[in-house]
């Protein structure tokens, strides 16, 4: 007699090249540390989203000596870099998941996922060099 | 019949919902503001820059055109900001019953309206 099959070894998942498959797809790859991510850096952002316009409106009457020297103090260029960089970061997650719904070609989504990467470190690194010039005074 | 994909069944094939409306309003406004980066990199740079550069950031921060961005970066801030609240309490596990989540949406709709009013009357009045 036939050794008799459970379901659970027919199903495609016990197979290990379904589950290969299943791994190169966006959210099955690394869903779970976009999702910590995006929630980690949504907490970051309360107080840090908080303090940034907070303080562009105490600043919104005024001239550039007080918005340059605003940003030159140590504790505000940290909190202002760590604004940019975990907003940058979280937009990133949360583009990436847009695309996902909306993009259908993998060549598409690829380059879509390239975009934005590519601008995030650019306006990342643009804003991390403005903020080091002010706090370095030159 | 065409069959409908997913995120383009609403309004049709949906009936209007305040918790599928907000859902939508989170992502376009994350979209917003992510876009709005761009403006705030520039800013940061015409700071550090400064002289001419500032100037002209500044006089077209302070146009109808800009005041008009602005505005829409304050909405779409406070906005994301109250909803996102609203999504990490739905992430530990509070809030999902229906009454609970239209609630909670229509919390955050007063929310932003407030928040959004007092940061403007900050700016022109205070």
């Amino acid at each position: 007699m036939a050794k008799s099959a459970v379901p659970s070894d027919m199903t495609a998942l016990r197979d290990e090249t379904m589950l290969r498959h299943v791994r190169q797809l966006g959210s099955a790859r690394d869903g779970l540390s976009e999702w910590r991510l995006q929630r980690l850096t949504a907490i970051a952002l309360i107080p840090l989203s908080l303090y940034f316009v907070a303080s562009v409106l105490w600043l919104a009457t005024s001239d550039r000596i007080t918005a340059a020297a605003w940003l030159a103090s140590p504790v505000t260029a940290l909190l202002v870099m760590l604004f940019v960089l975990a907003g940058l970061a979280h937009a990133l997650v949360g583009l990436r998941s847009v695309f996902l719904d909306y993009v259908h070609t993998r060549a598409r989504l690829v380059a879509a996922g390239l975009f934005v990467r590519a601008a995030a470190v650019l306006l990342a690194g643009a804003s991390v060099l403005a903020i080091l010039k002010l706090f370095l005074g030159h | 019949m065409e069959r409908p994909l997913s995120p383009f069944m609403f309004p049709t094939w949906y009936r209007f919902q305040i918790t599928s409306a907000l859902s939508i309003l989170h992502r376009l406004t994350g979209i917003g503001l992510a876009v709005g980066s761009i403006l705030l990199a520039w800013w940061l740079i015409s700071v550090a820059v400064g002289g001419e550069l500032f100037e002209t950031t500044h006089r077209f921060l302070v146009s109808p055109i800009g005041i008009v961005l602005l505005f829409l970066w304050s909405v779409a801030f406070f906005y994301h900001l109250c909803n996102g609240i609203r999504h990490l309490a739905w992430d530990a596990g509070y809030g999902f019953e229906i009454r609970t989540a239209a609630r909670s949406g229509y919390a955050v709709i007063v929310m932003t309206a407030l928040l959004t009013l007092l940061a403007w009357l900050y700016v022109f009045f205070a």
